[in-house]
């Protein structure tokens, strides 16, 4: 046996704490460097206040949504269904203004409501009927899209879109911020109270970290799970509605890919400031990270192709800095 | 005796030239020391115990050897050459295999693929020649005394059988060390007799076994040489020969111990706060029936498996009976989920504390909070947690319980075992609960921690609480417990209190039943 050698890779504890470090900042560090990179090479055109605006507003839709999908993957599951969802959310709101000609605060209102419900139905199948989370909102995201198409007929409703539905998504109602932003940052700061600061955000945190240990706590799990699904399709709705908006159209499967984008946005997030662990405000930085990652792409001519290669990749990069982080917190 | 072969009893020196020296090992994590300065010995085919309180450093050193960390500092020789263990293959490569308490099997395999789970495997035309990995594996399954047939399911086999198939599969790796965690934690008397027989024949083979265990009987009567561990530092080593359970405990504890001062029972209250009548959960629990006073410390013991912690299960409403009735202050009490038991009144604290009591990535903190959320939150129209109220709550806990920690936002995985448990326990202070529920509070817990958890379940008591204390040691529950019942087989056998109220009454109980086969 002692003629084995073996030259194993050994870690010191200062090499360990030190990438344990690397990979709580690297996304940070990333963000600026990428951020210094494009304006050096585009002096004239990246760093500028206007485009600033102009990037944070585009990636406010991402981040509503990443930030509801945050709720759900705290608690532990998965929502497929959010991308759909918010596709079918964009008709919906669109048909109730132009062909039920309903008020425009009463139909975001209600798809507001649709999206909790769906959230509800989501939460129901994976609590209740105990269907794994990915299968039951890969399900229901497909039926969804299935309704899109039945609603829309399949053609998209542009035509007798109102203006004042138009600038709900490019108004600047607020100190001539965006609204899109004001949204965002409205629903990124509730998010973000709820989770750090209300005690149903430290039963949230609990569920997800050990649904056994706070069940015998006393913490109804099923419940919070439920939640999670709620607030994350409610989060869906709203971007699909602002979507619609901004597109001037219901579309079906028009939000399909901010799927993608907001998973992609949650992973980074967990391996910004904590090890592994999601949390509100990692899923901005993360969300805040792709939507430059885009723009830089954008400025630069960059081919179709690239973009869903960047898509692709920084999603793997994403899942894998945060497992890196959560293995380097357990060792 | 294997013991007079390896060591010479006159002089306690080996005589065989050690498999294994390890020397001056230090290993931190982040802040913490858990390993200063060790040096252990294992000799080929001696039984070496392993003890020392929680945090003593163990499994801290274990791990080194099974190749999951590596030491900052020291050198590991096997067979007098300095290697360097860099992960689990290279460990099993240099004959070492390690059982762990949690044992992991593959639920759809069968006994055999279990036992061949990562062993290199001979294979003909390209396929596993199953047959004959059958022929080569059966004697050592039988030398190991595993009765259930090779291509059985694992499903449904016992804690038991699972550490059989564990070191079946360190004999056919061909290991020559064995390292044992705690390997009785979960066993029945009866199948610790069969595993230390099957161990003392490893041993007589030339195979090292490592035993580490809190079980200090098992320490004295199994092993040919002790290791002390103490606060990340190897102490002392005792070989078998005029070792005492005195001298042991000791060395470990590292003072004088206080003799245990029998504690003062208030005057029992007669009011009764939870009145269970005839509950059931076939097969598990039958027909079960007591009452539990205010101010009461009431055991529950008997055998693994004679239902008890199902019983809890039931009166916390983490699972519903299917027959009988509970009352809880002479209200009708029917909890349908754990969230209801809480709030009715009811607290409990797991078996598995590490799987079911803590959320380890979380802070003490955090951990502290998770029964009193009501009670940290301020702000009329939104209810905010309010930090001066949390760490209000954490300092007061972290103090009345003496809990070990660097901090109050340490994650709670870093703490030893004994902290944790005090962790898990002290969330309920500040709820108190009318009733509250420990199952096995004190099991892999060091001798000191286990003397203030004993200290802590009686103040609650003398404070109003009626106390369910669940412990499959006869011995912990004579000192703690104003009655104790024994349960064997899903069935309340024995209620003992007073003079009746004994380690040997006990265990005799717990016995008594399952020899004639037929619960009462």
């Amino acid at each position: 046996m002692s003629d084995i050698s073996v030259s194993g890779r050994r870690l010191t504890p200062q090499m360990k704490a030190g990438l344990g470090i690397f990979a709580r900042y690297a996304t940070i560090l990333g963000l600026f460097a990428m951020i210094l990179v494009f304006s050096l090479l585009s002096p004239k055109a990246f760093p500028t206040l206007g485009n600033f605006t102009n990037v944070l507003n585009q990636a406010s839709l991402a981040m509503i949504i990443a930030g509801g999908l945050t709720l759900a993957v705290i608690v532990g599951e998965l929502d497929l269904s959010i991308g759909f969802a918010a596709s079918l959310h964009g008709i919906i709101v669109t048909g109730l203004i132009v062909h039920d000609k309903l008020p425009i605060p009463v139909a975001v209102v209600i798809v507001v409501a649709l999206g909790a419900l769906i959230g509800l139905v989501n939460g129901f199948i994976v609590t209740k009927i105990k269907v794994n989370s990915v299968i039951a909102t890969l399900g229901v995201g497909t039926i969804l899209t299935g309704f899109a198409f039945a609603y829309s007929s399949g053609v998209p409703i542009v035509a007798g879109v109102p203006e004042a539905f138009l600038q709900l998504s490019l108004g600047r109602w607020l100190f001539g911020i965006p609204n899109n932003i004001v949204v965002m940052v409205v629903v990124l700061g509730a998010l973000w109270t709820l989770v750090e600061r209300t005690s149903l955000g430290q039963e949230i945190q609990a569920v997800g970290g050990n649904a056994a240990a706070a069940r015998l706590a006393g913490i109804d799990v099923d419940r919070i799970k439920i939640l999670g699904f709620v607030v994350s399709g409610m989060c869906a709705a709203l971007t699909g509605i602002l979507l619609a908006s901004r597109l001037g159209s219901g579309t079906a499967s028009a939000a399909d890919s901010y799927l993608l984008t907001a998973f992609a946005a949650v992973f980074l997030g967990s391996a910004t400031l904590r090890d592994g662990e999601f949390h509100v405000l990692g899923t901005f930085v993360g969300a805040l990270i792709i939507a430059f990652g885009f723009n830089g792409l954008n400025i630069f001519g960059a081919p179709t192709f690239s973009q869903y290669v960047f898509q692709g990749a920084i999603l793997i990069v994403a899942v894998g800095l945060s497992s890196l982080g959560r293995s380097l917190a357990e060792s | 005796m294997t013991d007079t072969t390896i060591i010479s009893p006159m002089t306690g020196t080996p005589t065989a030239s050690p498999f294994i020296v390890a020397r001056h090992i230090a290993k931190a994590f982040g802040g913490a020391q858990a390993l200063k300065d060790v040096s252990i010995d294992l000799l080929p085919g001696e039984v070496h115990g392993l003890v020392g309180a929680n945090g003593a450093g163990k499994s801290t050193m274990i791990r080194i050897l099974a190749g999951l960390n590596h030491p900052d500092a020291g050198s590991i020789e096997i067979d007098g050459q300095t290697t360097n263990v860099a992960n689990a293959q290279a460990a099993a490569a240099m004959g070492m295999s390690f059982i762990h308490q949690e044992l992991a099997f593959v639920p759809g395999m069968t006994v055999l693929q279990n036992i061949m789970l990562g062993v290199p495997k001979p294979s003909r035309l390209g396929l596993t020649d199953w047959s004959a990995i059958a022929r080569e594996v059966a004697p050592i399954a039988k030398r190991v005394g595993i009765t259930a047939p090779l291509n059985a399911s694992v499903k449904g086999l016992s804690t038991a059988e699972n550490w059989l198939i564990n070191i079946c599969r360190a004999l056919v790796r061909k290991s020559r060390l064995i390292v044992m965690d705690e390997p009785t934690a979960s066993l029945s008397a009866s199948e610790s007799e069969k595993l230390f027989t099957i161990i003392r024949d490893l041993s007589r083979s030339g195979v090292t076994v490592l035993y580490v265990s809190h079980r200090l009987d098992e320490i004295l009567d199994l092993c040919d040489r002790v290791s002390v561990f103490r606060d990340g530092r190897s102490v002392d080593e005792f070989s078998r020969a005029g070792l005492t359970r005195q001298k042991l405990v000791e060395s470990i504890v590292g003072k004088g111990l206080d003799e245990t001062v029998k504690p003062v029972r208030a005057e029992m209250s007669r009011e009764v706060v939870l009145d269970v009548a005839d509950i059931s959960r076939l097969p598990r629990v039958k027909s079960v029936s007591f009452a539990l006073h205010r101010g009461e410390v009431l055991g529950i013991g008997g055998l693994v498996g004679a239902g008890r912690t199902e019983l809890a299960r039931l009166i916390y409403g983490a699972d519903r009976p299917d027959g009988g009735s509970m009352t809880l202050s002479g209200k009708a009490f029917r909890p349908k989920s754990p969230s209801a038991a809480v709030k009715a009144g009811l607290g409990l604290v797991p078996e598995e504390r590490r799987a079911e009591g803590l959320v380890l990535s979380k802070s003490v903190l955090f951990n502290l909070g998770l029964a009193n959320l009501d009670s940290l939150v301020s702000g009329k129209f939104v209810p905010l947690l309010s930090r001066k109220r949390q760490a209000h709550m954490a300092t007061e806990t972290i103090k009345a319980l003496a809990i070990k920690t660097q901090g109050m936002d340490q994650p709670v995985g870093r703490l030893s075992g004994g902290n944790q448990q005090k962790v898990v326990i002290g969330r309920w202070l500040r709820r108190e609960p009318d009733v509250l529920i420990l199952d096995e509070p004190t099991r892999g817990v060091d001798i000191g921690a286990r003397g203030e958890i004993h200290k802590l379940i009686r103040q609650l008591a003398q404070s109003g609480m009626a106390v369910l204390v669940i412990s499959s040691e006869p011995d912990e529950l004579p000192d703690l417990c104003d009655r104790v019942l024994v349960m064997a087989e899903g069935s309340v056998v024995r209620e003992l209190s007073g003079d009746k109220l004994s380690r040997n009454a006990i265990v005799e109980a717990s016995y008594e039943v399952t020899k004639q086969g037929v619960p009462a």
